[in-house]
């Protein structure tokens, strides 16, 4: 569905991605792991188009999106969760969840509305305030179900767990889990490289802007190595 | 910004190669130079002093010039933009003198710029004619390459007290330009008179040259519940004030000193709101009161230019015949200094459109300055109505004039 | 007591004006961050355009003045369009020197094209009304239902629209504003339009209400942004509120304390104010 292939991008001077492949098939839920500095997010902006490519493509249900605008590729059916939650402060929760359906036009906006806060009921109950006076956990909440409220055909969440408390951050995983089983297609980006690999269907492992490897989840989390570098064992 | 009048460009270049002929008859041009503000908020008085100049010049030219001897002189005018301010106006002054090589210079609407002008002509071999600039002190130097055609405010300002006395009034509200020091001295030497009267002023509040809401000082004015308003102030910001103490409904009698003419007015206020108001000013140019020449000037200054003339600008059309006289009597176009000392000695030219006073017979009294009856005008159905002479004694001001140093 | 209230409606009409300048200057300023200098003579281009429209061509006011805002609308998407999109990714100082360059250039566009001479735009609106011994004339009346009606149409585009919602999001966080499917570089076209259409509004008013002439535009940014630091920078609200706090201030001080220190009393109070509120009175902590 989503295919990434020699990818290379950087910022300025910088490059920090130095051609990297992968691919996410309809319905699969892929992480992308690493260290940080590793280009896992630089690879996310780039398929989103906030930072321009600097060569190989992009493709997405057969088009190449390559080097697209971040409001095209949002049209064409990917939206990404951002680091960091970045929620809109001064509006409210209600402005913030209707902001994430800004390119759609059907009809079913409003019973999606309502599904988002059946799923998250504290956002029904904060639908008023402004965003920026929630907590971090209900502003990750808000972020997801933004992004969802696009009704993307790929949902892409970058480091979903940082700086959260760790009864926060199983509530973040298991919410994923819970749109995985919705069908969702899924790209992770997350430090959290268990709860990462926990989730994913395949995975890889970033290393200075490169894909040094590529398995199941199962696979990555048994390998010794990666265990050693990344699980903390 | 540089104006030359069309019949004087035309023969600029003919006078030029006829001037350095040796033939004995010749034509020759002579340097008209006009200081005015052509731009800026007091463009309203400098504009129609200028073309005033320029029409004067061509109605010289048209009679067969100035003739001296075996010489015809016919005028070039000049006219610089001095903006009404003072650095702008030292400027086109001494660019007209060092390098148009003028030697008589007029126009000079506006108190700041004349009096920086004033401060150094006397050591310049030129002769200077101040229009409609009204501040006293520019006559009471004792400059005597320098004449005013226009009265001083205080002149005005003491007939207008008497006059605002003698209909009864005994509280006035004063609104006006109270920076400008010729418009706080007319309401001096009003308050002065008026006070003989048995009145009082009970405000005196001010406003600036580009303000124009003044509705929190009427309002202020308002809640003072005077018996009239004195309004005095450039055309512009006077007739805000005019509509705006109509939209307060400061229903009270409203006189002023603004020389404006009617169109000036009604850019800015409707002929309803300016219904009943006074103005007691030197007695300018209006229809009514005028003789012949000025029923003329304003006919010849419509047609040439499109619009009517302004109140005051006869002051500077007169400059022009009373320097045309003056170079006739001296017999010069060189000797500045000959051509100044004719002007004090000289009738009033027939030409001239303002009624002046004659000083012991002469235009202009020993310090350079005419005098013309004061008058009360009425805005009346759209336009200003000259009512009255004001009681105004020019050669006991004369005599007071003299007596102030500097 | 009613020469006060007389004050305070006085310093509405005024700031009336001055909220539909500011409106147009804090839009500006929330969303790219420009200080657009030029706002003023821009929205006096729009009084003089009015003027001509009416006093030298005869069209009927009631259809110069819908003219004169769709013009607006234009020019200042083509401002946009030319002058602050290509410096957009640039320094700051960038944006800022163009600011000053345009508001020269549209300075003498304006006194090329309708001269030195001051202009009043003839409305023939001269009526007065009287509520309590408190007048209203009739075209301060109708600066402030338009002033009014233009905040509230605005506050709906920006409250109720997806546009409008787009705007507010690409000034709180323009990358994740992106992520939600934003044409960030349509935007600012409509906030320019948007801006200088409210700031034709305000340039009729200033020329129905008193006169345009060189210079006016200029003061009247200065004020705007006099407003923009008292109401917050960026703030909608703020700019409403601060306009008409500047309006009422100048009113009263001019009526009770002395016109000559009018301008001087507003900027006290702005100073005071920040003293107390330095992200101004409407400004989030940020």
């Amino acid at each position: 569905m989503l295919e990434v292939s020699g990818l290379k991008a950087g910022y300025g001077q910088i490059e920090v991605l130095h051609g990297i492949d992968f691919h996410v098939n309809q319905g699969e839920c892929v992480a992308l792991i690493g260290a940080n500095g590793a280009g896992k997010s630089t690879a996310l902006k780039t398929v989103c188009g906030l930072v321009k490519p600097r060569g190989g493509t992009v493709r997405f249900q057969g088009r190449d999106i390559t080097g697209a605008s971040g409001h095209e590729i949002v049209r064409a059916g990917i939206t990404m969760c951002p680091e960091g939650r970045q929620v809109f402060p001064e509006m409210t929760v209600l402005q913030n969840l209707k902001l994430g359906a800004y390119t759609r036009r059907d009809a079913e906006q409003a019973d999606d509305l309502d599904d988002m806060m059946q799923m998250f009921p504290i956002l029904r109950k904060r639908a008023r305030q402004a965003a920026g006076t929630l907590s971090g956990g209900e502003q990750e909440m808000l972020a997801i179900a933004r992004a969802l409220m696009a009704r993307p055909k790929v949902c892409i969440f970058d480091e979903p767990s940082l700086g959260l408390a760790p009864k926060i951050v199983a509530e973040v995983a298991e919410t994923i889990a819970r749109i995985k089983a919705r069908g969702m297609t899924i790209l992770l980006v997350e430090q959290n490289s268990l709860m990462a690999l926990k989730l994913a269907d395949r995975a890889y492992l970033f290393e200075v802007g490169k894909v040094v490897l590529e398995g199941t989840g199962e696979a990555l989390q048994q390998n010794p190595d990666v265990a050693r570098a990344y699980l903390g064992d | 910004m540089k104006r030359r009048s069309t019949i004087g460009a035309g023969l600029a270049a003919a006078v030029l190669a006829a001037s350095t002929s040796l033939a004995g008859a010749a034509e020759k041009d002579l340097v008209v130079g006009v200081s005015d503000a052509l731009t800026g908020p007091a463009a309203v008085y400098g504009v129609p002093q200028a073309r005033a100049v320029e029409l004067a010049a061509e109605e010289v030219n048209a009679a067969g010039g100035i003739r001296l001897g075996e010489d015809t002189y016919k005028i070039t005018v000049l006219s610089y933009d001095d903006k009404a301010n003072p650095t702008e106006a030292s400027n086109s002054v001494r660019k007209l003198i060092d390098r148009d090589g003028a030697r008589f210079l007029l126009g000079f609407c506006c108190s700041g710029a004349t009096g920086a002008v004033a401060s150094f002509i006397q050591n310049e071999d030129a002769v200077m004619l101040v229009g409609n600039a009204a501040e006293r002190s520019i006559t009471t130097r004792g400059i005597d390459n320098l004449v005013r055609t226009r009265p001083p405010a205080d002149y005005t300002g003491a007939a207008a007290g008497t006059f605002v006395a003698s209909k009864g009034h005994k509280r006035v509200a004063v609104i006006g330009a109270l920076e400008t020091s010729f418009y706080a001295m007319y309401v001096d030497a009003f308050e002065r008179e008026f006070v003989k009267g048995g009145g009082e002023i009970v405000t005196r509040e001010a406003f600036g040259l580009k303000d124009r809401d003044m509705s929190p000082q009427l309002t202020k004015i308002r809640a003072l519940e005077p018996d009239a308003l004195l309004v005095v102030g450039y055309v512009e910001p006077a007739a805000f004030v005019y509509r705006q103490s109509v939209e307060l409904g400061l229903d009270v009698p409203r006189y002023g000193f603004t020389s404006g003419s009617e169109e000036q007015f009604l850019r800015v206020a409707s002929s309803e709101q300016m219904e009943g108001v006074w103005d007691l000013r030197p007695t300018e140019l209006t229809l009514q009161s005028t003789g012949e020449t000025g029923r003329a000037y304003h006919e010849n200054f419509t047609a040439r230019f499109g619009v009517q003339p302004s109140p005051s600008s006869p002051y500077a059309y007169d400059q022009l015949y009373a320097l045309r006289d003056a170079i006739l009597k001296a017999g010069t176009v060189e000797d500045a200094a000959a051509v100044a000392k004719a002007l004090r000695e000289l009738p009033v030219p027939k030409e001239a459109v303002m009624q002046y006073i004659p000083i012991d017979g002469r235009m202009f009294d020993g310090n350079g300055q005419a005098y013309t009856t004061n008058g009360a005008f009425q805005w009346q159905d759209g336009a200003w109505v000259f009512v009255q002479e004001l009681p105004s004694v020019a050669e006991d001001y004369s005599r007071f004039l003299s007596s102030i140093d500097g | 007591m009613l020469e006060l209230v007389q004050q305070i409606t006085n310093g509405v009409a005024i700031g009336s004006v001055y909220v539909l300048i500011a409106l147009g200057l804090t839009t500006v300023f929330g969303i790219l961050g420009i200080a657009h200098f030029a706002h003023g003579s821009v929205s006096m281009f729009g009084g003089y355009l009015v003027y001509v429209l009416v006093a030298s061509q005869g069209v009927s006011l009631w259809l110069a003045i819908p003219v004169a805002l769709i013009v607006g609308m234009g020019v200042g998407g083509l401002i946009e369009f030319l002058a602050y999109r290509p410096v957009r990714n640039a320094n700051h100082i960038n944006a800022f020197i163009i600011a000053l360059g345009l508001t020269m250039m549209v300075e003498g566009i304006n006194l090329q094209l309708f001269g030195a001479d001051q202009v009043v735009i003839p409305t023939g609106f001269d009526r007065v009304f009287e509520i309590a011994g408190v007048t209203i004339p009739e075209t301060r009346l109708y600066v402030i239902l338009a002033a009014t009606v233009l905040v509230i149409a605005m506050t709906a585009f920006v409250e109720g629209t997806k546009t409008g919602q787009a705007i507010r999001a690409v000034a709180q966080n323009r990358d994740a504003a992106i992520l939600m499917g934003v044409n960030v570089r349509s935007i600012p076209l409509i906030v320019f339009a948007m801006s200088t259409m409210l700031g034709v509004a305000a340039g009729v008013m200033v020329g129905s209400l008193f006169a345009i002439a060189p210079g006016v535009g200029e003061a009247m940014v200065v004020k705007g942004f006099a407003v923009l630091i008292l109401g917050g920078l960026g703030s909608i609200p703020g700019a409403i509120i601060g306009g008409l706090v500047l309006g009422v201030t100048e009113a009263l001080a001019a009526g009770f304390l002395s016109s000559a220190y009018k301008d001087v009393i507003a900027f006290v109070v702005m100073i005071v104010v920040l003293l107390f509120r330095p992200q101004g009175l409407l400004g989030g902590a940020k």
